[in-house]
């Protein structure tokens, strides 16, 4: 059973202790677009990672969170074989988004991620960029832990890394009602989802490896819909679901923390809670149900990933914090144990994130406390 | 990552550049049926017709039934769906979103080909799309040969498609061939087969069909199956770039590349 050596984010709140401390807080990193931009947009706000606009920006978070993780666990890829899977969304399509607009050059080559791997962790055996949408983290984990099970990697780093594109925002903007102007997962007036930056990395490690062990990788189950491109399917996210607990050898009752993917929208909320229930509760389960993106928005590919981050620190501190942007939680949601208002003690145990994308491209992960 | 070999089921290769035979992306209608193609962008068409052609299915035949849970789907491409994007940016930046299609939706995720190539012929096991760039081909082979490892599939559909758009071509900034290839691949490595060789320093073969960028490497293979099949083999083929590097496989048959 591999290892969490180390975790790290990057969201509109800083690093990984920092959005921690924010979503403790109940706080909402939503910045208000101009009046101007909110109307074309039909989109009221997004949850930007503060700094430059330039070319490459996810690319210049990834590096970040890359050597923060690998420096964490004490990784050195000129030593060990460690191979990087990057997850992303919207790749660096906003860099595209530019070229079109105004002709800044866009290097073709760095749509995905690998030269700025290699130069973040010189020395590092492949790279492999995935595209696959809001679950592009949760699936990088997937394949890292498969890496490090094989034998493949001494040390496998699941990483991820998006910004806003206006191309996605449009599409928000086409099937809202109007401009929403913070996320409100699991509510019952609810508007619908923003786009946040973020970014985030994982380090795999066998259970062997001398370093640090902040909580046992169980598994990361997978599926997809095979459905509808833009709508969930309850079908597709119980597979996921029952898919982890059969590769962990764990039983649906014993899941004590959930930490949703709930992106405020009129579909994913009460589909999501349906599979909860189907799974979980339908097995004498109860647990606590937590989600970010009111805090730190929709980070598309790195959302997986950023949820993953706050279950280690909520596996070691023994605490869930609450869903922010949560005042009355919808009908759907009847039974279903949303952390409110403030964080809730629980001692360290079984945690599941859950990550579903758009094309029904579903990954939910298992963690444990580390011996 | 893993080098690896693994078994060729099927295969299907998709190049109306220069097989005539091969649809042009506004004409996959033809091949695929009518339904559903409505907002497809060109390089989603190119994959379905290469997996129509890997599946051996008639023309306008389309699998029904339960969809199937053991079998993956490993998409390979980078440049599919960025006239969807650079198009949107400009109709929100100029008019608005008022002025944009719903039908783009889907086209705005760059795993569309991917999730498209699922629901179409009712793949359900795990569905990932690779974008790495000129090696994205290689990669999506050792990321299909990693889930039948991990016991997370029984068979994986591997598909690349790139087509040759204006902003595709222009973006790319050189010479970029309309194409697309499948492969389906399983574990147990006997008749016709592909090796993943690993990291080469320079390309090993000269592509005489043009340059697929991120699906060169799946038509490279589909193509030297073509002629293992009917010369017994063995073929090495190669993608990759200056950037990326470069990858070599091979692809041989069970009696002549067996050692």
């Amino acid at each position: 059973m591999p290892v969490i050596a180390a975790t790290t984010q990057l969201t509109c709140f800083g690093d990984g202790s920092r959005t921690w401390a924010a979503l403790t807080d109940g706080r909402c990193g939503a910045r208000p677009f101009d009046a101007a931009t909110a109307a074309r947009l039909n989109v009221g706000a997004t949850y930007p990672i503060a700094g430059r606009a330039d070319r490459g920006r996810a690319a210049d978070w990834l590096a970040t969170v890359l050597r923060a993780a690998a420096a964490e666990a004490g990784v050195d890829a000129r030593r060990e074989r460690v191979v990087v899977v990057v997850g992303t969304g919207l790749r660096q399509l906003a860099d595209v988004e530019r070229w079109a607009l105004d002709d800044t050059p866009c290097p073709v080559d760095q749509l995905h991620f690998g030269s700025a791997v290699r130069a973040a962790l010189p020395g590092v055996r492949e790279v492999v960029t995935l595209a696959n949408a809001c679950s592009a983290g949760g699936h990088a984990l997937a394949l890292a832990q498969d890496l490090v099970e094989a034998g493949e990697a001494d040390v496998a780093v699941a990483a991820a890394a998006d910004t806003a594109t206006l191309s996605m925002q449009a599409m928000i903007g086409k099937v809202a009602d109007r401009p929403t102007a913070r996320v409100r997962p699991f509510d019952r007036d609810r508007t619908g989802v923003l786009l946040g930056d973020g970014a985030a990395a994982v380090v795999v490690t066998p259970v062997e490896r001398p370093g640090p062990r902040l909580a046992h990788l169980l598994a990361t189950g997978l599926s997809c819909d095979a459905v509808h491109e833009t709508a969930p399917d309850v079908g597709g996210m119980t597979r996921a679901m029952r898919d982890a607990l059969l590769r962990a050898d764990r039983e649906a009752r014993d899941v004590r923390v959930v930490v949703a993917h709930g992106t405020g929208t009129a579909l994913n909320d009460p589909t999501e809670c349906q599979a909860i229930r189907e799974v979980i509760h339908a097995d004498q389960g109860d647990p606590w149900v937590t989600a970010l993106k009111g805090a730190i928005g929709h980070t598309s590919g790195a959302a997986a990933l950023c949820g993953v981050d706050i279950a280690v620190r909520g596996l070691r501190l023994g605490a869930v914090p609450p869903v922010v942007g949560l005042g009355n939680p919808l009908a759907e949601a009847d039974g279903v144990r949303l952390v409110r208002d403030h964080p809730v003690a629980v001692p360290g145990s079984l945690t599941q994130i859950n990550s579903f994308g758009f094309g029904g491209v579903n990954a939910v992960t298992l963690l444990e406390p580390a011996c | 990552m893993l080098t690896a070999t693994l078994a060729l089921r099927g295969w299907g290769i998709h190049l109306p550049e220069s097989d005539p035979s091969a649809c042009r992306p506004d004409a996959a209608a033809e091949l695929l049926g009518r339904k559903g193609l409505l907002g497809r962008d060109d390089a989603t068409r190119l994959a379905l017709c290469a997996v129509h052609r890997a599946l051996g299915l008639e023309a306008g035949v389309r699998p029904g039934g339960d969809a199937r849970t053991d079998v993956a789907v490993v998409a390979c491409g980078n440049l599919g769906n960025v006239d969807t994007v650079a198009d949107l940016a400009r109709t929100a930046t100029t008019d608005g979103v008022r002025a944009v299609s719903p039908l783009a939706a889907p086209n705005a995720s760059s795993n569309v080909i991917a999730s498209v190539v699922a629901i179409w012929f009712r793949f359900a096991g795990p569905n990932l799309m690779v974008c790495s760039g000129a090696a994205a081909s290689y990669d999506a082979l050792a990321t299909a040969a990693l889930l039948l490892r991990a016991g997370r599939a029984r068979r994986v559909v591997v598909v690349g498609a790139e087509a040759a758009t204006g902003t595709a071509t222009a973006l790319y900034g050189q010479s970029l061939t309309s194409g697309a290839a499948c492969v389906i691949v399983e574990s147990a490595p006997d008749g016709v087969r592909v090796r993943l060789n690993g990291s080469v320093p320079a390309p090993v073969t000269v592509a005489s069909w043009g340059d697929c960028y991120g699906a060169q490497g799946l038509v490279g293979v589909a193509l030297a199956a073509d002629r293992v099949r009917a010369t017994g083999g063995p073929v090495e083929v190669s993608c990759g770039g200056g950037t990326d590097g470069y990858r070599s496989l091979t692809v041989s048959s069970g009696s002549v590349g067996a050692r």
